[in-house]
């Protein structure tokens, strides 16, 4: 990144800052957070639910491939807004207030769905929450329908049924070429959990290639719209790592409700199962970021925990969870965009309004939180058969097994 | 209001087939080595023939980063 084209940039930043974009940052970053801690699950679910990664180390893994996917590629940033707002000439002027509705609208959304450990996607929720702020404020003429069809909805029936098709065959090709005599040779299907390392890691990269990268867009479109930046410029440095801590740490944070739901909750999943599910999800998320036809991560590896819970002999789909799920993805759009609409109708009313939105908004996100504590899912016990089987096979340390041996020798004395 | 079903299809067929791919290299990887975990006459030419898929594995998923990363040119 250029220092001599961001300095300026900073200093400006510290001299004529105002309250309102300071809100739009935060927020901003406050949603990638939400955004990372939403989207853990999407990689890491699966090789949790079958050990081939400890919880703990999953996190980790799962955020570091974040924080430097972020720095990876600022290509997405660029066309955020996508064009399914018209803005510009002859459209509706973007104003920091409408981001910031926007932003409350999908913020509370992914809480509320985190609470609810139902996985959903981020983007549309996002996408939600400035389409509602955008119709208050320049009425139902200022969103593109066709684009909204074409870019939103149909991927998200589409996205599960490619990465579910690719899921299911890539599972039974897998059983079927490791398949052997029963009873005469064992088949070793754990070597797949190796193979779950790399493949659930290629989806955090790309995970963070694509997802920190729409909050940049946000921002540098607040910082646009505000009159700090030049139209038409892309994300600044402190943006791009801003944005690339905040998805970093959410990611380590670990939406574990989530992680429950889809490592255990829609079908009980097996290395070999698990392998096959990521490499359809990693496979769809880049054929789709390269062949020009945007689906959603969450929506790709939800489609791919289930096509393989359907391609494993003797597992079996539990679709009351699969409906709960979909119910979800329904609702995104309209939730956030409602709650966008109410906090851009506040913010309306200037300071006064834009104070209540966020005082309304943070005793909301806290009403949620006080919530989740009844009930805590951590990575102790987001998914408990695998803890379960860990304790009762309690492998001895290294330092344990010295021990052991030494006791042992003196016994034969 | 445009769809593009060539687009979709496309990447259909390309997800189908590069997943497929890869997960049937390494199976043929996990079968190989469990032949070779036997033991016998055949365990050193599976053990060489896993790695082999293991590789090729391997070179899947750095075209996979490399498709990630722009700085490389892939996108």
């Amino acid at each position: 990144m250029n220092n001599a084209w961001a300095a300026p940039v900073l200093i400006r930043f510290q001299m004529d800052l105002t309250l309102i974009v300071v809100l739009v940052i935060a927020l901003a970053l406050f949603f990638d957070f939400t955004n990372g801690f939403h989207d853990t699950a999407n990689a890491m679910a699966t090789p949790i639910a079958t050990g081939a990664i400890k919880p703990k180390a999953a996190v980790a893994l799962a955020a570091v491939l974040n924080l430097i996917g972020a720095f990876l590629s600022t290509e997405v940033a660029k066309t955020i807004s996508g064009g399914l707002i018209r803005e510009g000439e002859g459209g509706i002027q973007i104003s920091p207030e409408m981001i910031y509705a926007g932003l409350m609208g999908a913020v509370l959304w992914n809480v509320m769905t985190w609470l609810l450990g139902l996985p959903s996607s981020s983007s549309h929720a996002l996408f939600g929450g400035l389409i509602g702020a955008a119709v208050v404020g320049a009425g139902l003429g200022a969103i593109d329908y066709g684009v909204l069809m074409s870019k939103v909805l149909l991927p998200a029936v589409l996205a599960p049924v490619i990465a579910g098709t690719s899921a299911f065959l890539c599972t039974r090709l897998a059983y079927a070429l490791t398949r052997r005599p029963s009873g005469v040779s064992s088949p070793k299907r754990g070597g797949f959990r190796y193979g779950q390392i790399f493949s659930s890691s290629l989806v955090a990269l790309a995970h963070g290639t694509n997802d920190a990268q729409k909050t940049m867009g946000v921002i540098t479109l607040a910082l646009i719209a505000g009159g700090f930046q030049a139209a038409g410029s892309g994300p600044v440095f402190w943006v791009v790592a801003s944005c690339a801590l905040a998805i970093a740490l959410g990611t380590y944070a670990g939406g574990w409700r989530i992680i429950r739901t889809m490592g255990s909750g829609l079908t009980e999943v097996k290395p070999a199962q698990g392998f096959a599910a990521e490499s359809s999800t990693a496979a769809a998320i880049l054929a789709s970021s390269h062949l020009g036809f945007a689906l959603s991560t969450t929506q790709v590896a939800s489609g791919s925990v289930i096509g393989s819970g359907l391609g494993r002999k003797g597992a079996e789909v539990r679709w009351g969870t699969a409906g709960r799920i979909a119910v979800g993805w329904l609702f995104t759009l309209p939730c956030a965009a409602a709650v966008g609409a109410a906090a851009a109708l506040m913010a309306h009313w200037g300071v006064g309004g834009l104070v209540a939105v966020t005082a309304i908004g943070v005793g909301a996100l806290l009403a949620m939180w006080i919530l989740s504590r009844r009930n805590v899912v951590g990575h102790h016990n987001a998914i408990s058969d695998v803890d379960e089987a860990g304790a009762a096979v309690a492998i001895p340390s290294k330092k344990h097994r010295r021990r052991l041996a030494r006791a042992a020798k003196e016994a034969a004395k | 209001m445009t769809i593009h079903w060539d687009a979709f299809l496309i990447v259909a067929g390309t997800t189908w087939l590069s997943a497929l791919v890869l997960v049937g290299l390494y199976s043929f990887g996990v079968r190989l080595m469990a032949v070779a975990d036997d033991g016998g006459r055949t365990a050193v030419p599976a053990r060489a023939g896993a790695y082999g898929c293991f590789a090729l594995c391997l070179a899947v998923v750095l075209f996979g980063i490399y498709l990630i990363i722009p700085a490389l040119g892939g996108s």
